[in-house]
């Protein structure tokens, strides 16, 4: 059998992890160690971040719709109370982007809300 | 979740309102007045930008406090030396200087960084009834 030699794998191995390690501070970005730790660290993160995104933008939208919704003269809790029993189905994330861009029409079905209450 | 709009610092608009302190509760007052500062009652509100409103508070010096503070209520600060500690009385820092306690109440309510500095930046508060800012036309604000 011929020898192998186990530089190449290694090299391979390690400049995997250092090019996930791009524009990390210091040795964080040099030495393979530190870069180790840190790229472990920030991919568990980036995992479990792109769930809390979820929860973060419906916390966003649910403030903004708090918002409208008191300008309209009633409560976020009311106004989603008023509009589930009016059976309207528009999701906090339309609404939300309703009451930035049309107040017109956020007016509109707060006040529909407003009916049911 | 990309559709979702995010308010831009040059794009916000943002309004003055005049606040008189008379008589009102210092707490339940500076409730409002750091929601206004954080816009958190605008549609646009962006955690990550201040979208907030300006506020002048007048009257300061006539702020209310309940039950037994104005005697029992501390406000500590720390020269960094040894033995350093100062502490004032809440109805002491009323007559010394008033406009720092409602301050004060403020900024213990907004977010703890760096856009709370310039929130803060956007109260104004004014020991008597008069305020220099009668060119941006503040609406009066009930609270």
């Amino acid at each position: 059998m011929p020898r192998v030699k186990r530089g190449f794998k290694a090299r391979r191995r390690r400049n995997k992890v250092l090019k996930l390690a791009k524009g990390y501070r210091g040795a964080r970005s040099k030495l393979f160690r530190s870069a180790t730790e840190a790229v472990d660290r920030a991919l568990n993160y980036a995992f479990r971040d792109r769930k809390v995104k979820k929860r973060d933008f419906r916390a966003l939208w649910i403030t903004r719709i708090n918002a409208a919704s008191r300008l309209n003269g009633l409560s976020y809790s009311k106004l989603i109370h008023g509009l589930k029993k009016a059976n309207v189905e528009i999701d906090r994330k339309v609404l939300a982007d309703l009451a930035v861009s049309d107040p017109q029409g956020f007016s509109e079905i707060a006040s529909v809300a407003k009916t049911q209450i | 979740m990309k559709t979702t709009k995010v308010a831009k610092k040059e794009e916000v608009t943002r309004d003055w309102f005049l606040v008189d302190a008379d008589n009102k509760v210092l707490g339940r007052m500076a409730t409002e007045i750091a929601n206004i500062l954080r816009g958190k009652k605008k549609p646009i509100y962006t955690p990550s930008v201040d979208t907030g409103d300006f506020v002048v508070v007048v009257n300061a010096e006539k702020i209310q406090l309940t039950g037994n503070k104005l005697a029992d209520k501390m406000y500590y600060s720390h020269s960094g030396f040894p033995g350093g500690i100062k502490s004032i009385a809440a109805g002491k820092l009323i007559e010394k200087k008033p406009e720092d306690l409602i301050r004060k109440a403020v900024k213990g309510m907004l977010p703890k960084n760096k856009l709370a500095r310039h929130m803060l930046k956007k109260l104004k508060v004014y020991a008597g009834p008069a305020h220099p800012h009668e060119a941006q036309q503040p609406k009066t604000l009930e609270i």
